[in-house]
């Protein structure tokens, strides 16, 4: 398949872009500020920021603003600006520990050891529609806790992270699958992710994969019957990882910068070779931003692709098949002038007609 | 805050002072006769990739790259650097620029650990009052039996 190319059409082009600007400059609203973007459609920023695989609020929020809210457009505009850039180095590795948690939840134990925080979250609340009139919701501010507020320790309490799977390891439930090793990661934005590449190329694929493609893939693949049961998330989590380097001139830990992140957690009873429910299999999940049903199901893909990467390809649709770009990337091309692709197909097509005997 | 910062210590609250705070500092500093610094790597926005060790494993892979600008400078021989999130080339040459002259012992350092004492009380405060949302939001379900 293939696009050929074509000459003319300039000034037509020209006046499409033209609309295009007047579209994104013209109207009758006000300037879109990007702290606007940034404060009040925050989830679109962060989910833009994943798919482009570059924490910049700010440059998200440009995309978000030039792609008139069309989020994997967005993502498509940061992830070209991102390959503009260069690359300093690498950050010295941070740890589940060290995240700066905002809400944690646990669908597996009631009372974990630490507790839940629910954070900020509808997911107990109905979600309907908020159809206040305008003039009445736009000076409204979140109302606080009813009565006095609780007295709170001025310092969140240190050591408030729990190992989520201690407890599973522990009881000979989880099987320990750390060997020591500690191999280079994958980068995949240097080399193609490909079935058989480490598994630090799967969790990075998944941590930029579009968000409607993963949940989708992550549902077909959970409804699907599939022995062992299904997965229950040991863990939830909203929070912020430090950006660590060396310091050049002292080679000590400097924290440059913090990104905000989702984590998740999940185990699923095993089922390798064959089904036997001794022990349970587990996944992890971790994504730039507030996007819980990302973390979630990309902890449920990781654990799948364990368990069994060959089973419907699933390996290869989670290298290959949940990159927004280029997936749109491909599917955006087929807008373009198709015309001696199409005619070298329709003259193959009456080719193998008449050789059929249908022509005349 | 402990009396003395350590150099990377004193980083890490540069790299979290607003753009006003820091620029404007070092803009006084040079006014006030602070030798000029060269400029050894000029502001350069670029990216860091940021590494996890993930818990399943406990090996590591890379969750995506965070923008930043980096800046070097020289002054009198000492070197000067910072790292900064966002693209901001101005607060990160200030920003280098206060490091070298806090790394000098020059007697601006006083102002300068001024300006991270403030950048530590704000973000302790912060999360004070972070800590005192979320904490409100702490559950104890209890299972219908």
């Amino acid at each position: 398949m293939g696009y050929s190319g074509v000459r003319g059409g300039q000034e037509a082009i020209a006046a499409a872009e033209r609309l295009v600007q007047e579209s994104r400059f013209g109207g009758r609203s006000a300037w879109l500020e990007l702290d606007q973007i940034t404060e009040r459609l925050g989830l679109g920023v962060d989910r833009v920021m994943g798919e482009a695989g570059l924490w910049a609020p700010e440059l998200a929020a440009r995309a978000v603003r030039q792609a008139h809210g069309d989020l994997l457009e967005a993502a498509q505009l940061l992830r070209a600006h991102r390959s503009t850039l260069p690359r300093f180095g690498y950050s010295l590795p941070v740890g589940p520990a060290e995240l700066r948690a905002v809400r944690r939840v646990s669908p597996a134990h009631r009372n974990p050891p630490g507790g839940q925080v629910l954070g900020r979250t509808t997911d107990y609340t109905p979600r309907i529609l908020d159809l206040t009139p305008e003039e009445r919701a736009r000076p409204r501010r979140a109302p606080g806790p009813p009565g006095a507020p609780a007295a709170a320790p001025a310092r969140r309490p240190r050591g408030d992270r729990p190992d989520a799977d201690a407890g599973l390891r522990a009881a000979g439930l989880l099987p320990d699958r750390r060997t020591g090793d500690d191999p280079e990661p994958y980068d995949i934005t240097r080399a193609p992710a490909r079935p058989g590449t480490p598994r630090s190329a799967r969790l990075s694929a998944l941590a930029r994969a579009e968000t409607g493609s993963l949940t989708h893939l992550w549902y077909s693949c959970s409804r699907a019957p599939r022995p062992g049961g299904h997965e229950i998330p040991l863990e939830l989590r909203r929070g912020r990882l430090p950006l660590r380097v060396a310091h050049p001139h002292t080679g000590r830990p400097v924290t440059v910068a913090g990104v905000r992140v989702t984590e998740a957690r999940t185990v699923r009873p095993t089922a390798r070779p064959r089904p036997d429910g001794t022990r349970f299999d587990a996944g992890y999940g971790l994504c730039y931003g507030e996007n819980e049903p990302k973390a979630l199901a990309m902890a449920g893909l990781d654990l799948l692709v364990h368990r069994d990467p060959h089973t419907d390809r699933l390996e290869q649709k989670v290298l290959i098949a949940l990159d927004g770009p280029e997936a749109s990337g491909f599917l955006e091309h087929l807008k373009l002038p198709h015309y001696v692709d199409f005619r070298s197909t329709v003259e193959r097509v009456r080719a193998v007609r008449v050789g059929a005997g249908a022509g005349r | 805050m402990p009396d003395t910062l350590t150099r990377e210590r004193r980083c890490e609250l540069l790299a979290a002072a607003g753009h006003e705070e820091i620029v404007t500092l070092a803009e006084r500093l040079l006014a006030d006769g602070v030798p000029r610094p060269t400029v050894v790597q000029a502001p350069e926005v670029g990216m860091v990739v940021l590494q996890v060790r993930e818990p399943v494993e406990e090996t590591r892979f890379y969750l995506g790259e965070v923008l930043v600008t980096e800046c070097s400078v020289e002054l009198d021989g000492v070197p000067g650097w910072c790292m900064r999130s966002g693209d901001d080339r101005i607060a990160a040459l200030a920003g280098a620029l206060l490091d070298a002259v806090a790394a000098a012992g020059l007697p601006a350092l006083t102002d300068i650990d001024a300006l991270c004492a403030a950048v530590a009380e704000r973000q302790a405060a912060e999360e004070a009052a972070e800590w005192a949302d979320i904490q409100a939001t702490t559950v104890a379900f209890e299972e219908l039996t």
